[in-house]
């Protein structure tokens, strides 16, 4: 029994060391642009209550002050208490600490959640922003509207930021069992992202992690298992780059210049995906 | 010719004939074939099958071409329909119509109120009893008939029944209801003002061609309707209903009981309509071919919510208003008894083409409108369990 409790101690020292030293991996420069990134969340369990947990315990060295939402950021009731159990709750530390959550719709979410101030939507159901010299654009994939994709068209053809970084609940690309790659919506957007420069596109849906190869020039993330997990679901295929679907996952990124940084972690802590995207300079492709 | 060359000629000219007479036939077989898949709306279907196979083999070119040619379907072609559905429906109701008289109607209204109610209740309850109240707004899908599908099951099942004109004023009631609700709902970009006074142009010239006698159809649709078409797209409203309002100054003719067939060409009117139904024809294959396309991965909750409104919620709440009128005193249609009522309840139960129109009309294209498409294709099967049901119970051909 002593053995047992030893070894766990052992584990537990080294997995907190392990998850410190990884952070290491984003470079955390004071005048970067650093958020967190998580999708399918708000199930009100206690998986992502831990997911909560360990990202506030990442944000003391990692100090991300902007998480967004890949959607389906509430499940099942949607009454006010359950704002509070399957969000506030969860994630008590971050809120308290000043860091804005950006959220996006997805098939789970009311309509009218657009308006809960602490999504910061500004009451629509697609809307942009910019950090430093990041824009991101968050758009409804429930419904692909001639009026949103005309916005969405505006919007990134007016952006002269360095980096446009679009996110959404369907993904055009997932290798997930159950839903996969949303073709429907690909043949509409991926043409506007091509012609206007979008360098990376989030999105969930997929209760899974996965990192798709750049697909004409954009790199995609599936990140749909902040709260709920649908294990071993990945089928990879040719266009997948990393994945994981054995537990609840969220990610971290870090934009220094034209560096992109990420970083995937596990409800453990433990990192399971990394690494960097560098942004086309002018006349590259 | 020597003796010898004429009998050869003789048993070659036997031969041709011999491998002339099946061509023949073969050719007189595709030549029905045809004609019974055109004038049964059987292209419908048909193409249904193409996208559906073409959407999940080959995801990326199917909505590629979808898109291409989703407006030029949906918004222009569907106005024929439209306008061929009201311009039968018209026929059939006007004096020596076989739905003139309006003793007929009360039972059916009755019914499509109740369908429409029952359809309504299901489908909303499934779908916040699983929270997802972003499906709400498709409720009138639900309600949809097709009302050509239930045409042609009831005139295989019970073909010289009072069922059919019972289950076609059922199907025109709840389609008209369904479609006040959907067209002004239909997502497009922006509207512009001036479209009343487009529309009051175009009835305003529809009145003074028909004040001219002018007999021909084409005139009213493309010149009347083209301007009516512009006034809807204005005002926000879905224009593939644009031509209803100019049908009713069209030139008529009563029709028997062959509404949605291909009319008898016994006048000029008819023989006008001929031509019509051929290109309605195309453009239901097309529609059918655009919007049926869904990958079959994109069920979800507005699938089941669909199934289950379409074929338990409209039956239930049909069979029970009509319960309620008998108990209030009204009767139904002569050989027609509760047994009969539940088949016509199932053969009215499918949405499909009218419900897929619906579909398109009310959500733009996504994952949402996927899941409510998979829903309704899955309601054709109501076509079955109107057979099933004729065959439990004995009804029509099933009764010896």
């Amino acid at each position: 029994m002593r053995r047992l409790i030893a070894i766990a101690c052992l584990l537990f020292v080294v997995g907190g060391r392990l998850a410190r030293t990884q952070v290491a991996a984003l470079p955390a420069r004071a005048d970067s642009v650093k958020f967190a990134v998580i999708g399918d969340s708000g199930n009100g369990g206690s998986t992502q209550y831990e997911i909560g947990a360990r990202m506030a315990e990442v944000r003391t060295s990692f100090p991300f002050d902007l998480v967004i939402m890949l959607g389906d950021n509430l499940y099942g009731r949607q009454d006010p208490q359950d704002f509070v159990t399957k969000f506030e709750r969860p994630y008590a530390l971050l809120l308290g600490a000043g860091v804005l959550f950006y959220a996006s719709l997805g098939n789970h979410d009311r309509p009218t959640n657009r308006a809960y101030a602490r999504f910061n939507m500004g009451g629509e159901r697609y809307y942009t922003y910019v950090k430093k010299n990041v824009r991101f654009f968050a758009l409804d994939s429930n419904q692909m509207d001639p009026r949103q994709l005309a916005w969405i068209d505006k919007a990134l053809k007016e952006s002269s930021d360095d980096w446009k970084i679009c996110y959404f609940h369907h993904p055009l690309y997932s290798d997930g069992g159950r839903h996969g790659s949303e073709v429907e919506l690909r043949v509409a957007l991926e043409p506007l992202f091509v012609k206007y420069g979008v360098n990376v596109v989030f999105s969930g849906h997929d209760h899974i992690y996965e990192r798709i190869k750049p697909q004409k020039g954009i790199t995609y993330f599936v990140n749909g298992s902040s709260g709920e997990l649908r294990k071993g679901d990945v089928h990879p295929t040719a266009m997948t780059a990393a994945y994981f679907d054995q537990d609840q996952a969220f990610s971290l990124v870090e934009i220094v210049r034209d560096e992109l940084f990420f970083e995937a972690r596990s409800r453990t802590g433990r990192t399971v995906d990394s690494g960097v995207i560098h942004r086309p300079g002018r006349g590259e492709s | 010719m020597t003796g010898r060359q004429a009998t050869a000629h003789a048993h070659i000219s036997h031969a041709h004939a011999h491998v002339a007479h099946p061509r023949a036939h073969r050719r007189r077989s595709i030549a029905r074939l045809m004609r019974i898949v055109l004038d049964r709306y059987f292209l419908l279907p048909i193409g249904a099958a193409i996208a559906l196979v073409w959407a999940n083999t080959a995801s990326e070119s199917y909505f590629m071409f979808a898109q291409r040619f989703d407006f030029v379907v949906n918004e222009i072609g569907m106005a024929f329909l439209f306008a061929l559905l009201t311009q039968e429906v018209l026929e059939a109701v006007m004096p020596g119509g076989a739905l003139h008289s309006w003793r007929r109607w009360s039972m059916p209204i009755v019914a499509a109120a109740g369908g429409v109610a029952g359809a309504a209740i299901v489908y909303l309850a499934y779908v916040n009893w699983q929270y997802e109240t972003a499906l709400i707004p498709a409720w009138p899908i639900a309600c949809a008939i097709d009302a050509v599908a239930a045409y042609y099951v009831l005139k295989t099942i019970m073909p010289r029944s009072g069922a059919l004109p019972f289950a076609l004023l059922l199907a025109i009631v709840t389609d008209i209801f369904g479609s006040i609700i959907v067209a002004p709902l239909h997502p497009i970009l922006e509207t512009r003002v001036g479209g009343a006074a487009l529309m009051t142009t175009a009835l305003l010239l529809a009145a003074l061609m028909r004040t001219l006698r002018i007999r021909a159809f084409w005139p009213y649709l493309l010149v009347c309707g083209s301007i009516s078409w512009v006034a809807f797209y204005w005002e926000g409203v879905h224009p593939a209903f644009a031509l209803v309002p100019i049908v009713p100054f069209l030139p008529h003719e009563p029709r028997k009981l062959d509404v949605f067939a291909d009319p008898p060409d016994d006048d000029a009117v008819h023989h006008a309509e001929h031509a019509w139904h051929r290109v309605v024809q195309v453009v239901v294959f097309l529609f059918a071919l655009v919007n049926a396309g869904v990958s079959l991965r994109g069920y979800d909750t507005g699938s089941w919510a669909m199934l289950a409104a379409e074929l338990a919620g409209r039956p239930l709440g049909m069979l029970i208003a009509v319960g309620l009128a008998i108990a209030a005193g009204l009767h139904l249609p002569r050989h027609i008894g509760w047994r009969e009522l539940l088949v016509i309840a199932f053969a009215t139960s499918s949405g499909f083409l009218i419900a897929l129109f619906f579909a398109t009309g009310l959500f733009a294209a996504g994952p949402m409108l996927a899941q409510i498409k998979i829903g309704v294709l899955g309601s054709a099967f109501g076509a079955v369990l109107a057979f099933g049901a004729a065959w439990a119970l004995r009804v029509g051909r099933f009764a010896s």
